[in-house]
Parts: structure tokens; sequence; C-alpha cells
């Protein structure tokens, strides 16, 4: 035990009572996060301002112990878990909208705003925030920035960098600063740029700036219906080398498409290999005619069927199949590992071939269900953490998945972040030289590295291995 | 500007070979920095003879500054010290190139003209229509975050450029971000390096993303009486459906500098215009053209005209090179660059009007409707005292857009050195976020070799 009685009294002392928790049983639920890892917090606050968070933070400088930020817990790379323990600083009593102006297209929010309520308080205008994590039900803005969050619509609208314009931050030394503002641009280094993406570990943040998006006037999804896995992917690769610009082109194999019909109802064909999600967005005569093209495409690359949404009902239907995906399989596994690796998109035939044979080979079940239009898959490795044999498997296959991505010019992650995860693939990557200069740059932020420690950059002592998490038998179900 | 006489020739030319150290006056005088010469100019191959450069340059306690094309030198504060003038010119190969992901990896001292006629052959481009285009480099255009028209639909360098490679003041080689179109591995370093003005490294290769040539593509312009009604007509654009390429407003002075090389004659002079691009089908161009004249007239615009085939591309260039034209010009001018949100630009506009008219200069402006005012400073024709009058009239600028109903952020891009040493800076007021850059270049340059001087608040 690190946290000192002493720290926890002062704690509440700042706090109040109930924004404090230090009983083991209520430390349980900030154990983990959607990804399969596992740390113990020692203690767990709710702040409701910056000027709160920046106390913590000294308190915590003062005992010397290590600090993190949480947003919903729904991070699949161990980014809100305690690795060291120490204090969790949860956002979720920060979670007011302060701002919407419309005619500037900003919204001002805290960091626990929920990503889809910010897009349904702003619906009434004709707008909304254009990052749509498949978790934007209950992810936090706060969580986003840090991630650097994508979603299936960020194929044409980019990701969370793109639509932050400013920032309040908590530094590791307690100040309180502000980057950027609500203007386009400012002056200067672009410091918004450093800190969204840097998952937790430069600076907690207290409050963003971001830009919201006029919704389009005319949307079709369509859905194509596929006999082989090849055909599927080739038609992404049509897709992108024609230069069409789909708003989204999300791809669910055979496999996971039945689980999530049998779940959701979405009326997806269950006898089919694969389908493509593809959404098309933009004035009424550039839909029709991208619609119209996309189609062309799919039937040209043998699609059985291209199905185009026929209401809003549909088409919702169809994306809650696409959102829910993940915890459509949760349902018929234990657990599941997904992996958030990146490809050249015209790499995606032998990419997903690469996989089914990585399957065979450590004999698992291997789901794919993934932004196919910008290259960032997600493959799910199905497992029983029960059996400790098959989940070396697991850490064995996803490692060869990942080498593969590295191999063809890819990333190690799209949109789920390094976190604890893949700290030490980093290295397959960046250079020490690269690796030094990013430990560098924290080390000006963060020199005690006591905010959000062992995330993000290799510890050192691995070499390029994912981490083989500790699980114990009873760990939930993310979902 | 004096020659300091320890710098060992013979250390760089072991480095990239004798005869890529230049030091010809005429070769000094290309790469002057606000009045500073260098002593020499050094020409490497490769990331690698840059690293070696800048640790000799580091141990020597030298300062270097990359350049390009020497198009934008002058931007930022005149510079501490200035020894090695390091010319990136040689490293001008495309180094991948992808048309079917649509993603392209290229050296920065490649120009952004030779590029995008590279990216045409394949019916691609990037939206980087920028000033000084036959000569600019990626390099420079990257390093100074230069802004393009095609800024209103596409974003500017940080939301298209996918990672780079470069070398820090240390002479450590780095990369950050990748080649693929999505990717959140590891610090974004490299936006960091967007706008920096080569304080924190020097970039030896930047990856983008590309984007696909549009098939029919038209101009309109809209001429209004005032500025009000012509941001009313901007206005009514955001809120619609509509989302074009373009939209720039030009009051009275800066329309006549765009169409002086063509256009449509205006029926009486001093007018505002907005200029509209629409890009994409036949069809969608149609609409446009239906809407944006429906807009335009609700607004009390005179009529909306498309501007035709030859004209449009002429427009097009001179509203890219627009802050060329008016140093050509008047070389003294002093011209700001200022982010701004949409509904205080007519606010702003109208303070730095009357910053103008108190101060005894001109102004010409032209706003990109999505936040950025281009706003130059003229001394009024025959007037000898310039300096003390542009320069007061800098101060008012920084002043208005402190302004709490303004809040803008203004940056004085481009003007005679006496003006900055003068008006006291170019980067305005002191900043809150400066501890935090200073961290930043901390990281990356701690002995201050790169650019020593150049960036806000003495960085
Ligand atoms: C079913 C499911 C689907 C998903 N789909 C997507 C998807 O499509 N795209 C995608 O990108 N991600 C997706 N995710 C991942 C996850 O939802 C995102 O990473 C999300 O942004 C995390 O938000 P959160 O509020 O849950 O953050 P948390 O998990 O609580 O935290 C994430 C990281 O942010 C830090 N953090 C949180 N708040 C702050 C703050 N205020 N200041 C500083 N640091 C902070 C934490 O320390 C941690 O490092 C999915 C997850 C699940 C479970």
């Amino acid at each position: 035990m690190q946290i000192k009685p002493q720290l926890v009294r002062d704690l509440i002392a700042l706090l109040g009572p109930k924004a404090v928790l230090s009983e083991p049983e209520d430390l349980m639920l900030y154990e983990y996060d959607g990804s399969v890892e596992l740390g113990s917090p020692e203690c767990v606050v709710f702040p409701s301002s910056a000027r709160e968070v920046s106390e913590i933070v000294r308190l915590a400088n003062r005992y010397e112990v290590p600090l993190l930020g949480r947003g919903a817990g729904t991070g699949l790379s161990g980014g809100a878990i305690a690795r060291d323990g120490g204090i969790v600083v949860a956002f979720s009593r920060m979670n007011r909208i302060l701002e919407i102006d419309a005619a500037n297209l900003r919204a001002v929010v805290q960091p626990g705003v929920v990503n889809l309520d910010l897009s349904r308080a702003v619906d009434h205008l004709g707008l909304y925030f254009a990052p749509d994590p498949s978790s934007q039900k209950a992810c936090t803005i706060g969580g986003n920035v840090s991630e650097n969050s994508g979603g299936p619509h960020t194929l044409a609208y980019g990701v969370t960098t793109n639509h932050v314009t400013g920032l309040e931050l908590v530094l590791p030394d307690g100040e309180i600063v502000r980057t950027g503002g609500k203007n386009l641009e400012t002056s200067g280094y672009d410091l918004n740029g450093l800190f969204v993406g840097s998952e937790g570990t430069l600076a907690l943040v207290t409050e963003i700036t971001v830009r919201l998006t006029r919704k389009a006037e005319a949307v079709k999804t369509l859905l194509a219906v596929y006999d082989t896995i090849d055909d599927t992917t080739e038609s992404v690769f049509e897709i992108t080398v024609r230069a069409i610009t789909p708003a989204a082109c999300e791809m669910l194999d055979g496999f996971t498409l039945r689980a999530v019909e049998d779940y959701v109802h979405a009326g997806f064909p269950k006898d089919c290999a694969a389908v493509l999600l593809i959404e098309v967005e933009g004035l009424s005569e550039a839909v029709e005619a991208q619609a119209a093209a996309i189609t062309e495409v799919c039937k040209l690359h043998r699609a059985r069927e291209v199905r185009v949404a026929r209401d809003d009902r549909e088409r919702a239907l169809l994306w809650k199949g696409r959102k829910e995906a993940f915890g459509a399989l949760g349902r018929i596994s234990p657990m599941y590992y997904v992996q958030d690796g990146v490809i050249p998109r015209t790499r995606l035939p032998e990419t997903l071939r690469r996989i089914a044979e990585i399957a065979a080979k450590y004999d698992l079940q291997i789901g794919n269900i993934f932004h196919a239009g910008d290259g960032n898959l997600h493959p799910l490795i199905l497992f029983d953490e029960r059996d400790r044999a098959q989940f070396e498997r697991v850490v064995a296959a996803g490692g060869e998945i990942m080498r593969h991505c590295v191999d063809v010019g890819g990333a190690l992650t799209g949109e789920h972040g390094i976190g604890m995860e893949k700290n030490e693939l980093m290295s397959l990557i960046f250079s020490p030289d690269d690796l030094a200069l990013m430990a560098r740059v924290r080390a000006s932020f963060n020199p005690a590295g006591r905010l959000n420690p062992g995330k993000v950059l290799p510890l050192g002592k691995g070499c390029g291995e994912i981490r083989i998490p500790h699980i114990p038998a009873s760990a939930a179900t993310p979902a | 500007m004096s020659h300091p006489a320890h710098i060992s020739f013979a250390r760089l030319e072991e480095i990239v070979g004798a005869p890529h150290v230049l030091t010809s006056p005429e070769d000094l005088a290309l790469r002057r920095v606000d009045g500073f010469l260098p002593s020499a100019v050094i020409q490497p191959a490769d990331a690698a003879q840059i690293a070696e450069v800048l640790r000799f340059a580091g141990a020597e306690k030298l300062a270097v500054i990359p350049s390009g094309g020497c198009t934008k030198l002058g931007i930022g504060s005149p510079p501490a010290r200035y020894d090695i003038a390091l010319d990136l010119s040689r490293m001008n190969r495309v180094l991948a190139y992808d048309p079917q992901d649509l993603t392209l990896g290229v050296e920065s001292g490649m120009r952004i003209e030779q590029l995008l006629r590279v990216l045409a052959e394949q019916k691609q481009f990037l939206p980087l229509v920028v000033p000084y285009l036959e000569r600019a480099t990626i390099g420079g255009i990257v390093a100074s975050n230069s802004s393009s028209p095609l800024r209103h639909a596409y974003g500017g360098v940080r939301d298209f450029c996918l990672g780079m490679e470069f070398v820090t003041g240390e002479g450590s080689q780095a990369k950050s971000g990748g080649r693929v179109v999505k990717n959140v591995t590891g610090y974004d370093l490299h936006k960091l390096l967007i706008g920096s003005l080569g304080t924190l490294g020097v970039i030896t290769r930047v990856n983008f993303r590309t984007f696909p040539l549009l098939p029919a593509q038209r101009t309109f312009v809209a001429a209004f009486s005032a500025a009000e009604p012509a941001f009313q007509f901007c206005g009514a654009i955001s809120r619609s459906p509509l989302t074009p390429q373009m939209v720039e407003i030009a009051d009275p002075g800066a329309a006549e500098v765009i169409f002086s090389g063509g256009g449509p004659p205006q029926a009486e002079p001093r007018k505002w215009s907005v200029l509209v691009s629409a890009a994409g089908l036949p069809e969608v161009v149609d609409r446009y053209a239906r809407e944006l004249g429906h807009m335009a007239a609700a607004a009390n615009a005179d009529e909306l005209e498309p501007l035709g085939d030859s004209e449009g591309p002429v427009v097009l260039a001179r509203i890219r090179e627009f802050p060329r034209l008016i140093l050509e010009a008047v070389p003294s001018a002093a011209i700001f660059r200022i982010g701004v949100l949409p509904t205080a630009m007519p606010g702003l506009l109208g303070e730095l009007s009357s910053v103008a008219t108190r101060g005894g200069v001109d102004l010409i402006s032209l706003t990109r409707a999505s936040g950025i005012v281009y706003a130059a400073l003229l001394p009024k024709e025959g007037e000898a005292a310039t300096v003390p009058l542009l320069s007061k009239a800098v101060q008012e600028v920084f002043r208005v857009c402190g302004k709490s109903e303004i809040n803008a952020s203004a940056m004085l891009e481009w003007c005679p050195p006496e003006v900055k040493l003068a008006a006291g800076g170019v980067w305005g007021p002191p900043r809150p976020d400066f501890g935090l850059m200073k961290r930043v270049k901390d990281s990356f340059d701690p002995n201050g070799v790169l650019c020593p001087g150049r960036f806000a608040g003495g960085i």
C-alpha cells in the first residue's frame, strides 16, 4: 500500500467524503477497462473542477504516489488501468456541456461528457460531433481526446484530433494551462496536436473545445453481401483505387455477423462470408451518384446482393448491428482480445488471408469486424481465460498479426492506443532515437513519471512482445 | 552577420562534400534572414548528413537555419544568431507514392509545383495551393504551415499529414506518425513541427494522404456594397448543406489585386467580393450555381457570376499568391495572418479598418471564411516615415485582436525587419502556453542550434 491514510484524509478534506473511494470493494469497479488488463488503484476521486484536479495532482506529488485519469473505462489498451496503483481521477462528475456556439460550429465541454450526449445536445441545430467510436454511448470526450479515437465515420471526417481546437489541461505539476482556443488556428507550436492522443501521460484534460459538424443533407446506407472474403476485401481495394470516399466503409465477416444477427436482428444474411456496410453522405445529387458507383464496384466483385436501407429505421438497425457487434461476440465467448492494427488499404485482401492462416495455425477463432475503408483492422480473438495454454496462443497469434501489419508498412494501432498492451511493441515501428525523443517530451511534462506510469513507451524490459496480461479467473467480460 | 572566424569549413566539407559548401556572396545573400547573412550554405544529401552538421553546429555553438525555396525565410522574429544555412534542395525526391492507396512520402526539399505535377498524372493532388507555388518546397510549406484557400474543404497541413522524419536540434534522426491514413501509434510529434519555422527539427521527409482531383470545378463571384452583407452571404453558405472547396472574402482593395489579372469587370470598383469554388459532378456544380444565386440575392449581392474557364485559374492563382502580390507591389507591407471565429470577422475587420485610418496607413484584407484573415497594412503612397507609422499600427492590430469580443490570434507573417524591431515583435503579446512551448523546444533542441530567437517568446 503506497497510499497513506493521511493522503485519503487530505483528499476527503479537499473533495468531501462522497467524492473519494478507498474501500477495496468500492475500488473493484475501477480495476479494469475495456481491455484484458487489470490493476488495482488504491483510491478513486471524483473532482468537479479543474481547480480540484490541480489540488489532487499536488497532493499526489506531495505524497509521491502515481495517478491517472479515467473517463468511462471503455479503453481497449489498458490506458485507464492503475498499473502501479495510486489514485484514479475519475471525470464522471465533470460532465457538463459548457457552451454551444452553433454559428461558429464549436462546443466547449468538460471531459466527462459522453460522446453521444454531445451529438444529441446539438442534434436540433442540425449539428453533431463527428468522431463516433462504436462505444459512443458510453465513452467520454476526455477519453476520446486522450486516445485520439476514431470511429466508422472518421474515414471521411477525420479522427478526434481533427475536431479539437482547444484544451484546458492540468499538468503533472498541478499547473492549469490552456492550449489553442476556439479559433481555427493559433500561432505557436500545435500543442493540441501533441496532447490529443497522448493517452493521459502528459496532462489531465479538464476542458475541451471541439468543432461541430453540420449533418449532411442526404445519407444512403448500403449493405453489400458476399460469398467470399476475397471478393469483399477486393471491393474495398477497388473503392479506394477509384477514389470514391464513402463516409464509412465497415466490414463484418460471416462469423461475426452471425453472432450479431442472433443478438441484434439487424437483417444480416446469416449464410454469407462477409458484408460491407457502406455509407455515403452529402448533397443528394452526389449521394445518388456515389451509391451507384459503389454498387457497381461491389457487383463487379461478385457481391451476391447490394441492399440500400429504405428508411432511417433500417439504417439505424444496420448500424446497431455494427456498433453492438463487440457486445454480441461477448455473448458467445467468455473473453475476446481485440486488435487494432492498420495496413495500407490496398493490402487488405492478402492481410485477411494471413489472419485466417494465423487463426488456423494457432487453432483459434478470430472474428473480423473493422473500419475497412481506412485499413484499420479489428481482429477479435476469442478465448476462455480459464484455458491458460489457449491464452498463450492468443497472445502469440496477436503478435503475428501485428508483425504482419508492420511488415506491410502499417501501424500498431489505428485508434485504441498503445497503452500498456502494446508499449513493448513500439520498437517494431520506432528506433531507439525516436523513442528517446518521445520519452524526453514526456519527461518535459511528466518528469517524475507519476502521471499514468507504464503506458505508451516501452519500459525497456521486454523486447517486442505483446504483454501477457495477468488474468485472474474471475475477470469480467468486457463488452 | 558577423563572420565567426572559428567555423571549420573543412569539417563541413568532410560531411557533405566540398562542392556542397557554398560561400559565394550570391549564395549567402539568397539565404539572408532579416538582414542576417550566414557564413556558409550547406547542402546535405540526406538525413544522416544533416544530423552530422547539427551535431557539429551544437559542439561549435553555431546557429543553423534550414531553407528550401527561400520564399518564407522572412517569417518569424529576426534570428538571435545565424551561421549556417542548411539548404535542402538536394533532397527533392518522391520516396514512396502509392496512388492506389492515396498515400505519399516525399523529401522535404521537393518543390510543391513539381510534386503536384507528379500527382496530377494520377489524377490526384494535395490541397496545398500556397504562395510562391513554383519555388516553395514541402519542408518550407510545412514548417511555416502555409495556408491554402482549399483549407475550407480539406483542412490544414495537420489534417492530411500522416507522419514525418526529421532531425532534432541535437542531431538525432527521429520520426513520428507513419504512412497509413489512420494511426495513433506513439506521440504525434510531427504535429509540433508543422508551423515550427525550423525551430524544433529539420524536416527531411513528409508523408501525406493525397486526394482525387474532382471532375468539374467552378468558381462563383458575388459582389457586395459593404462587408456586412458579404459576411451574411458566407453565414448562409455555412448554414446550408453546401460544402464548397473555398470561400474567400476580398475587401475592395483585395478584389482589385485579385481581379487585375482577369475576372469579371466590376461595374463599380470599391466592392466587397466573395469567391466560392464548387467541385464535383456537373449536377452538383449546377446545384451550387442555383443555391449560391439565391443566397447571394437574399444578401443583396449584385448578380452572382461564375468565372469563365480561362479567367478562373488566373483568379485562383492570384488568391493563392495574395501575400506575394502585395509584397511585390509594396515591399514594405506588413501582412498579418489572424485566426478568428466567423462571427467575429466583421467586428475584426471594422477594428482593423479604424486602426488603419487612425494610423495613417492603408488596409487590404483577404479572409478565408473558415477562420483566417490576411490583413495587409500598407504605407500610403509618398509617405516618408513608414516604419514608425507601420509599427504603431502593428501594435494596435495586436491590441484590437486581444479585445474580448474579437478574441483573435494574430501573427505578423510578413513585414520589413525594421518594423519587426520597432513594433516589438511579430508574435503579439506574451502567451499563456509559452511555458509549454519552451518545454517542447528544450526537448527537441536543448542547445538552441536551430533558428534561435525566431519563434514566439524568443524561442
Ligand atoms: C465496444 C467498444 C467499441 C469501441 N469502439 C471504438 C471505436 O470505434 N473507435 C475507437 O477509437 N475506440 C473504440 N473503443 C475504445 C474506447 O471506447 C475509446 O478509446 C474511448 O475514447 C475511451 O473513452 P473512455 O471515456 O472510456 O476512456 P477511458 O477508457 O476511461 O480512458 C482512456 C484513456 O484516457 C485517459 N483519460 C480519460 N479521461 C482523461 C482526462 N480527462 N484527462 C486525461 N486522461 C484521460 C485514461 O487515463 C486512459 O489512458 C471501443 C471500446 C469498446 C469497449
